[in-house]
């Protein structure tokens, strides 16, 4: 009996050093995400703040603000969540740098100022998120999240300005392919997207 | 093993009676619950998310001294350090953020354009799409109100002040000598390209402590601090040609452009009111240069120009006109550095020099005259919280103009002056809350030529009155030494002097903006003297005094209707004067009483293009009736002009613009000349001054190529 009770108390004190606490702490996140992004968003904020040399937390608490704006009609209450959203990239880029996910989430950004109001947002950003895909796509071009956040955006594009937005489906299947084969370097590197890439595609094939 | 086991359960016991949980609410300063906070320990997972009635509660293993912190948007991070023990049924009350958007500003006095400033009058784009303005700056910020219609000149004529009056800085840098030169009936440009700059701040007076040597105005204009990419432009125009390009490297950037003007094509089509000998030809040049270091920016900006042009004009006093001949080359070199010392230290260094060579030939004499102008500026930036922020800095400015005449009976006099000017100035940002914040500040100037100190101060204050409504007051005192038309003939006088009184009121809605703006103005120590034009025989005196008060509106608005975007400017002027040598004081002739400028733009997606027109109503200007008594005793007919554009984009990187300048030809007259002796029945002539085009038409190409071939021209529009 006794040995049973030192045998369970060994094994849940492994246990618990086999995860640690960042772990932990992720997995609470994403957990939160789906039902209270808010309170995903702020855990997110408070591993980025005790992990001040990893870019995951910063990057995904941007991702949030970032996700929630598209939609938002008050041009005060975007600005503000956007200037959140684009703090937090800036951590995440001061800790890594030339990072094609981080650039795609900036990218992201700026499209969500464009998707808002494009007459007066899309003349100054357009050129910037253009160059911001051109760079991620040239660090990894195998990279799946930018080959098919820069399709998305190119078709969106091309459909402003009348022209024919076809050409891109391929490299929307491209996209496709690529997140087939895509490893992501842990558990809680950036891995979405495939769904919506599958949707757009979809669509296109109408 | 039984003493093992039992000091294990202990340890785990300890654990848990050391968990300690931490709780409280979250108001903000009115007492209303914040929900979805962040509350969290310091370095630790351990934290919470505010509810709904801005309560918190969670646990935490650590012991003894922690920070907890609480953050929210839009308010200020709420810090407290302290023993774990005290951290239960916490009142917590975060304050608002002075440095959100919708905090006060203080923008007495000032238009700001750019992605930076909360309120916006003017996009940097718009002096690019604004009609009458033909890609000048300087001619889209006549479209502002508190701004004259002086047709024939071009400058910026500010609140009943004349063009000496506003000073214009690149990059917090003077630039001397800011216009290109052109015939007394043609309207002057602007040297720097639109294109080089991000940010313009138009100020209108009551302006900060850390510019002088203005009277009326400032015209602030930043370059770019980061060009977007590497591209290639080329411009194809009616006019001339230009070409630009922008490299980027892993730290620094360079941009160049080149651009030639030459008006002899066009002067063969149309017909004009002067007899060219040599048609108007300028060639310009400018780079910038800009290189990020580990905690600053360096940049260096050089332009060059030169323009030549010979012609007689129609005179009255003259059967065979007047003869003019110009040949202009100006150098402008500035370098900058902007830096942080460390978390609340901000460094600004920056130099400038201007050398300007004018060769006149003004019908029998010869004029040449060299300035070489020099601008040096430190300046400090502290910033003690988000609530105070502390600038101060000094500044040199020299000024070395030389002179030479001739003409039948003279031969080569030579004479100048040294304009030595160094200035110190202090000043602070103080939020009160969101809703009232002040700026004072003082600048004291010592003149070298006249070796006299002046001390200036200035104050603003800004108060909220709703969301989206502020009213500002500013004051402020402002010294100017005499320009180089007086200076070069006497040096025994004093610093010219302003105060401003200004009132202002602005509502900044959804993408729409009001603003209204009251002052009152007073002029002291202007130059007098007893002849018709500045010379050596002249006698000055300092004597000069005047008064300039008015009322200016501006409304803007993108949101009402869709794909439009329009504004009105309307600006009540009432001025007058006793300087030069006006023997009474009156109204003068480049200040009039009313203005109304209206711009639109309408995109129309179907056809890929921007129409647009501006539209330009000044009520007449003074001049003097030699056949009458009195002085400026006469008014000119209101000034028209009706002006459009349209820009059509061929395909992302192509663009097609057209512009008509004066679309419906009205005839306007910008004043008289009265023949110098009367006829024979005692009555003296006169004739109008007309300007030397009434339409101007403008067609040009522009192609941008960049390697991604994804940038696009719609960023010019």
């Amino acid at each position: 009996m006794k040995n049973l009770i030192i045998i369970a108390i060994l094994l849940v004190s492994s246990l618990a050093q086999s995860q640690t606490d960042y772990e932990k702490g992720m997995q609470k996140a994403f957990e939160l995400w789906r039902n209270n992004p808010t309170e995903a968003e702020n855990m997110f904020e408070r591993i980025a703040k005790a992990e001040q040399d990893n870019w995951l937390p910063s990057y995904y608490a941007a991702q949030i603000n970032v996700t929630n704006s598209f939609g938002i009609q008050d041009e005060k209450k975007l600005s503000i969540q956007l200037k959140k959203a684009q703090d937090l990239i800036n951590d995440a880029t001061a800790i890594s740098k030339n990072n094609p996910e981080i650039l795609v989430m900036q990218a992201l950004l700026h499209t969500a100022w464009v998707a808002f109001d494009g007459a007066t947002y899309g003349r100054k950003l357009s050129p910037k998120v253009a160059k911001l895909y051109a760079k991620a796509a040239q660090i990894a071009p195998k990279n799946p999240r930018v080959a098919y956040c820069k399709a998305e955006w190119d078709m969106g594009s091309a459909r402003y300005f009348g022209q024919d937005t076809t050409p891109f489906c391929k490299d929307l299947e491209r996209a496709i392919e690529l997140f087939a084969n895509f490893k992501p370097e842990s558990p809680f590197h950036p891995k979405w997207g495939k769904e919506r890439a599958s949707q757009v595609l979809a669509s296109c094939k109408k | 093993m039984k003493a093992i086991l039992t000091s294990i359960v202990l340890m785990i016991s300890i654990q848990i009676g050391a968990q300690s949980t931490i709780n409280g609410k979250v108001y903000n300063m009115k007492n209303t619950p914040i929900s979805g906070a962040n509350i969290y320990l310091e370095g630790t997972y351990d934290g919470s998310t505010t509810k709904a009635d801005g309560s918190f509660s969670f646990t935490t293993t650590e012991t003894g001294t922690q920070t907890l912190i609480v953050s929210y948007l839009s308010y200020e991070t709420y810090t407290m350090a302290g023993d774990l023990t005290y951290m239960k049924d916490l009142t917590i009350n975060l304050r608002d953020d002075v440095s959100t958007l919708d905090a006060v500003v203080l923008s007495a006095g000032t238009f700001s354009a750019g992605d930076n400033s909360k309120v916006n009058a003017l996009k940097p784009l718009d002096v690019v799409t604004t009609a009458s303005a033909l890609g000048d700056f300087v001619g889209a910020l006549q479209t502002l109100p508190g701004t004259t219609t002086v047709a024939e000149d071009g400058r910026l004529f500010v609140r009943g002040g004349d063009a000496n009056e506003t000073q214009i800085f690149i990059d917090g840098i003077r630039v001397f000598t800011p216009y290109t030169p052109t015939t007394n009936n043609a309207p002057t440009r602007g040297r720097y390209s639109p294109f080089l700059f991000d940010g313009i701040t138009f100020s209108t007076g009551g302006y900060s402590a850390e510019f002088g040597q203005a009277l009326s105005s400032v015209l602030l204009l930043n370059t770019i601090d980061e060009p977007d990419q590497e591209k290639t432009d080329v411009g194809i125009m009616s006019v001339g040609a230009l070409l630009g390009n922008t490299q980027k490297w892993e730290k620094s950037s360079l941009s160049v452009n080149a651009s030639y003007i030459n008006l002899a094509p066009y002067n063969a089509i149309f017909t004009n009111r002067n007899d060219w000998i040599k048609p108007y030809e300028t060639a310009s040049g400018e780079a910038v240069l800009r290189k990020k270091t580990n905690s600053g920016l360096f940049k260096l900006y050089g332009a060059f120009d030169a323009t030549n042009f010979e012609l007689t004009q129609e005179d009255i006093n003259l059967e065979e006109g007047a003869y003019f001949k110009l040949r202009n080359s100006n150098v402008y070199v500035n370098g900058s550095y902007k830096g942080k010392l460390n978390d609340t230290w901000t460094l600004f260094g920056g130099a400038s020099y201007t050398h300007a060579v004018n060769n006149l030939n003004i019908i029998e004499s010869t004029v040449k005259n060299t300035e070489n102008s020099m601008h040096a500026k430190l300046k400090l930036k502290n910033r003690v919280s988000n609530r105070l922020k502390l600038y101060f800095g000094a500044e040199y400015f020299v000024t070395d103009f030389e002179e030479h005449f001739s003409d039948d009976n003279i031969s080569n006099v030579a004479y100048g002056y040294d304009n030595n000017i160094a200035a110190v100035f202090a000043e602070a940002d103080i939020f009160i809350s969101k809703h009232l914040a002040f700026k004072p500040g003082v600048r004291g100037e010592y003149s070298e030529i006249f070796k006299d100190f002046t001390v200036a101060p200035r104050v603003s204050v800004a108060y909220k009155t709703s969301e989206r409504g502020q009213v500002s007051l500013a004051y402020g005192n402002f010294y100017q030494n005499p320009s180089s038309n007086i200076l070069k003939f006497n040096q025994d006088l004093e610093a010219q002097q302003t105060s401003h009184y200004i009132v202002n009121f602005q509502h900044n809605g959804d993408r729409r903006l009001f603003r209204a703006e009251a002052y009152y103005k007073t002029y002291d120590k202007l130059v007098k003297y007893d002849s018709d034009f500045t010379a050596f025989n002249s006698n000055f005196n300092s004597d000069g005094h005047g008064f300039a008060r008015g009322i200016d509106f501006f409304w803007r608005d993108s949101k009402s209707i869709k794909n439009f975007d329009y504004w009105l400017s309307y600006s009540y002027l009432d001025t007058e004067r006793n300087y030069r040598n006006y023997p009474t004081k009156s109204q003068p002739n480049f200040a009039n009483t009313h203005n109304v400028s209206v711009v639109g733009k309408y995109w129309i997606d179907d056809w890929k293009s921007q129409v647009g027109f501006s539209y330009a109503l000044a009520s007449g200007r003074t001049y003097t009736n030699p056949n009458e008594p009195g002085f400026l005793n006469n008014k000119t007919k209101p000034f028209n002009n009706l002006s459009i554009n349209w820009a059509y984009l061929i395909s992302p990187q192509k663009i097609l613009y057209a512009s008509v300048n004066n679309v419906l030809g009205f005839r306007n007259i910008n004043g008289y000349q009265y023949a110098n002796t009367p006829d024979l029945n005692g009555n003296f002539n006169r004739r109008a001054l007309r300007p030397a085009l009434d339409q101007f038409f403008f067609v040009g190409f522009f192609w941008t190529i960049s390697e991604d071939k994804t940038s696009n021209q719609l960023d010019n529009l």
